[in-house]
C-alpha cells in the first residue's frame, strides 16, 4: 500500500489554498491511530472478574476489562451473549430487574460503582444511557431535554434554555427543531428521535454515554448521522455501544470488546483491544471466525 | 395456476360466512344500545312535563308533592364530590404503590384479588359497613361525610382496579429513560408515568363514582332523608339524595303524580350523564394538552 500524496512538491503551485493531504491509511496507521485515542487519556472504565446473575440463570462469566476515557469502546458478539447486560452494569440498569447479582467489581475512576455507600440517582447523572428503540417522552421536545436538568433541580428559565440549545446543538439536531421547540416529541422522525435522546442525555452532563445499539432501529442515512455524532461527541465523553452490526463497531470504534456464549449461554471475555488490532490482528481464534463471519 | 378470473371470482363460502360474522356483530351492539336508548327515551317522554325551573331549584313542600327538589340534587353532586374527594387520592395511591413499588409474590397477589372481589361486594353491604362504623362508631351520624366515606369505600376498589391497568399500561421505556437520567423514582411516577396513565385513571374515576352517585342502598343504610327544612351547610348535616328520593317518591308517598315520579328519574339521569360528560371533556382536554 503506498501513499499518494497531493498539494505542493517542488515549487509546484498549490491549485487550491485548502487542499489537505490524502494518504491511504496502512493497517499499521489504523492501530496506532486507535491506540493513540484509547490510551490518551486513561482508563475511565474498568470490571475485574464479574459475574452477572439473574436469579440463577448466571449471563456473564468472570468479565475483567478495561475501557479507555474519551474513546469509543464497541460492545461486539453473537446475538444474546449479554452485551447490553454488560454495558447496564456501568449504570446499574440491571438493578431494575428483581433477583438481579452482581459478583465482582466494577469501576469508574477507580470507585467501585457497587458500593452500598454510592448512590445510584448520582450515578447515573454521571453515566448516561441512549436505548436501543429511541424513547421520547410524549412531551414536547424542549420538556424531553429539560426533563433531566430539571428534575436535579435548575428551575432558571434562561439557564434552562441555554442548556437546552446546547445540548441539541452537540446532538446535531438544533438546526432541525429550532423552530418546534414547543412541538410534541412524537412528531419527530425516528433518526430525530433517537438525536433527541441523546441530547436528553447530553443536557445532564454526563462523563460517560452508553448507547445500547443505538442506530439499529434508523434507516442507514440516520445511522450515519449518529456514528459522525458519536465522533464529535468523543472528544468530550467516553462512549461505549453495543452494537451486532460489526462494520458499524469497525468504523465507529477506537477500542473493541469480544464477547462470546460459554458453555451455558452465559457470556465470557474472548478478547478486547484497539479496533485495529482486533478487526485486524486478532489474538483469539473465535475473535477471527466471528470477525470472518465463520460464525454468529 | 392463476387466472384473472380466478382472482377476481370471489370464495363464496368466506365471503359470506364473514358477512354473517359481521351482521352478528352489529346485531350484538345493537342488543345493547338500543335497550339504553329506549330506557333513555321512555324517562325522557314520561318525566319531561314535570321539569320545570322551579321544579330544579325549589324546595319541597307538602311532602313532595309540590315544590321542587333541589336539594336532592344539591345532595347528590356533594355526594358525588365527596366520594372523589376521598376514592381518588387514595384509591390511585394504592394503585401506584400495586403498579410501581410492590414486588410481585404471593402476598402482593393476594392484595390484587381481594380488590378485585371487593369490587363485586354488594352496594347494601358496603351500606351496613359504613353505618356501622362511620355512622355509628365514628359517631359521624346520618351525614354526608358518612355518606360519602361509605360510598368511597364502594368506589375506592373500581378506582384502583382501572389505575393499576392504566398505569401498567405506560410502556416501561418511559420509566428506564426517566431513570437513565438520573431521576428517582418518584420523580419518574410524578413526571412521566401519571400523566401518561392519566386519561385512563380518569375514565375509571368516573365510572365508579358515576355508579357510586347512582347508588341508593348505601345512602339508605346511612341514613339519607326525604324532606329536610334546610339545605345541608355543613359535611355533618343530614342531606337528601335523588336516588333515596325517588324510591321514596316513587313507593311511600300516596297520591304522588306519575310525572312527577318520572321527573326525578330523569334528573338524576341528567345529572349522572352531565358528569360522565365533564369527565370525558377533562379527559379530551389532557389529551390535547400532550399532543400539542
Amino acid at each position: 500500500m503506498g501513499f499518494v500524496t497531493s498539494g505542493s512538491t517542488e515549487g509546484e503551485k498549490d491549485p487550491s489554498p485548502q487542499v489537505e493531504e490524502i494518504r491511504l491509511r496502512t493497517a499499521s496507521d489504523l492501530m496506532n491511530d486507535d491506540l493513540e485515542v484509547a490510551t490518551a487519556n486513561g482508563t475511565k472504565l474498568r470490571t475485574v472478574a464479574v459475574n452477572l446473575l439473574y436469579g440463577r440463570f448466571q449471563a456473564l462469566r468472570d468479565i475483567t476489562l478495561e475501557v479507555p476515557n474519551l474513546a469509543i469502546t464497541a460492545i461486539i458478539g453473537p446475538s444474546g451473549v449479554g452485551k447490553s447486560s454488560l454495558l447496564r452494569l456501568f449504570n446499574r440498569m440491571n438493578d431494575l430487574i428483581p433477583g438481579v447479582r452482581v459478583e465482582g467489581k466494577v469501576e469508574m475512576d477507580g470507585l467501585d460503582l457497587y458500593d452500598p455507600a454510592i448512590d445510584v440517582v448520582e450515578l447515573r447523572k454521571r453515566v448516561g444511557m441512549v436505548f436501543q428503540k429511541p424513547n421520547p417522552f410524549p412531551m414536547s421536545v424542549f420538556d424531553n431535554v429539560a426533563f433531566g436538568p430539571r428534575r436535579h433541580g435548575l428551575k432558571d428559565k434562561g439557564k434552562l434554555r441555554e442548556l437546552v440549545e446546547i445540548s441539541l446543538q452537540r446532538a446535531a439536531l438544533w438546526d432541525e427543531v429550532k423552530d418546534k421547540l414547543n412541538q410534541s416529541a412524537l412528531a419527530l422522525s425516528g433518526g430525530q428521535q433517537q438525536r433527541l435522546c441523546i441530547a436528553r442525555v447530553l443536557a445532564v452532563e454526563p462523563e460517560v454515554i452508553l448507547m445500547d445499539e443505538p442506530a439499529s432501529a434508523l434507516d442507514p442515512i440516520s445511522t450515519m448521522k449518529i456514528e459522525e455524532l458519536m465522533r464529535e461527541l468523543r472528544r468530550r465523553y467516553t462512549i461505549v455501544i453495543v452494537t451486532h452490526n460489526m462494520q458499524q463497531a469497525a468504523r465507529v470504534s477506537d477500542w473493541t470488546v469480544f464477547l462470546t456464549m460459554g458453555e451455558h449461554r452465559e457470556g465470557i471475555l474472548v478478547e478486547y483491544g484497539t479496533a485495529g488490532q482486533i478487526f485486524m490482528n486478532p489474538k483469539d481464534k473465535r475473535t477471527e471466525d466471528y470477525i470472518t463471519g465463520r460464525f454468529g | 395456476m392463476i387466472t384473472p378470473s380466478s382472482l377476481v371470482r370471489p370464495d363464496r363460502r368466506r365471503l359470506y360466512s364473514q358477512r354473517i360474522a359481521f351482521a352478528l356483530l352489529m346485531l350484538s351492539t345493537a342488543l345493547i344500545v338500543l335497550p339504553v336508548l329506549y330506557i333513555m327515551a321512555y324517562v325522557l317522554t314520561r318525566g319531561a312535563g314535570a321539569i320545570s325551573w322551579e321544579f330544579l331549584t325549589a324546595m319541597p313542600r307538602q311532602r313532595g308533592l309540590a315544590g321542587g327538589i333541589f336539594p336532592a340534587i344539591l345532595g347528590t353532586i356533594y355526594l358525588m364530590v365527596g366520594t372523589v374527594f376521598f376514592a381518588l387520592p387514595i384509591g390511585v395511591l394504592a394503585a401506584v404503590y400495586l403498579s410501581e413499588y410492590a414486588r410481585p409474590g404471593r402476598i402482593t397477589r393476594m392484595i390484587n384479588l381481594s380488590i378485585i372481589n371487593l369490587a363485586g361486594v354488594p352496594s347494601i353491604v358496603y351500606g351496613m359497613f359504613g353505618l356501622g362504623l362511620f355512622v355509628l362508631a365514628l359517631r359521624l351520624g346520618s351525614s354526608l361525610l358518612a355518606a360519602s366515606l361509605t360510598l368511597a369505600c364502594q368506589a375506592l376498589a373500581m378506582v384502583i382496579t382501572t389505575s393499576r391497568e392504566a398505569l401498567l399500561a405506560v410502556p416501561k421505556g418511559y420509566r428506564e429513560g426517566s431513570l437513565a437520567l438520573g431521576a428517582t423514582k418518584w420523580q419518574t411516577i410524578w413526571h412521566v408515568v401519571l400523566p401518561q396513565a392519566m386519561p385512563g385513571i380518569l375514565t375509571g374515576a368516573v365510572l365508579a363514582i358515576s355508579r357510586a352517585a347512582g347508588e341508593t342502598a348505601p345512602i339508605l343504610a346511612v341514613g339519607a332523608a326525604f324532606v329536610l327544612p334546610r339545605l345541608p351547610s355543613s359535611p355533618l348535616d343530614q342531606f337528601m339524595a335523588l336516588p333515596y328520593h325517588l324510591y321514596v317518591v316513587s313507593t311511600q308517598v300516596p297520591g304522588m303524580p306519575d310525572q312527577t315520579k318520572w321527573g326525578v328519574a330523569l334528573v338524576l339521569l341528567g345529572v349522572v350523564l352531565l358528569f360522565n360528560s365533564l369527565a370525558i371533556f377533562l379527559r379530551l382536554g389532557v389529551r390535547a394538552q400532550r399532543y400539542r
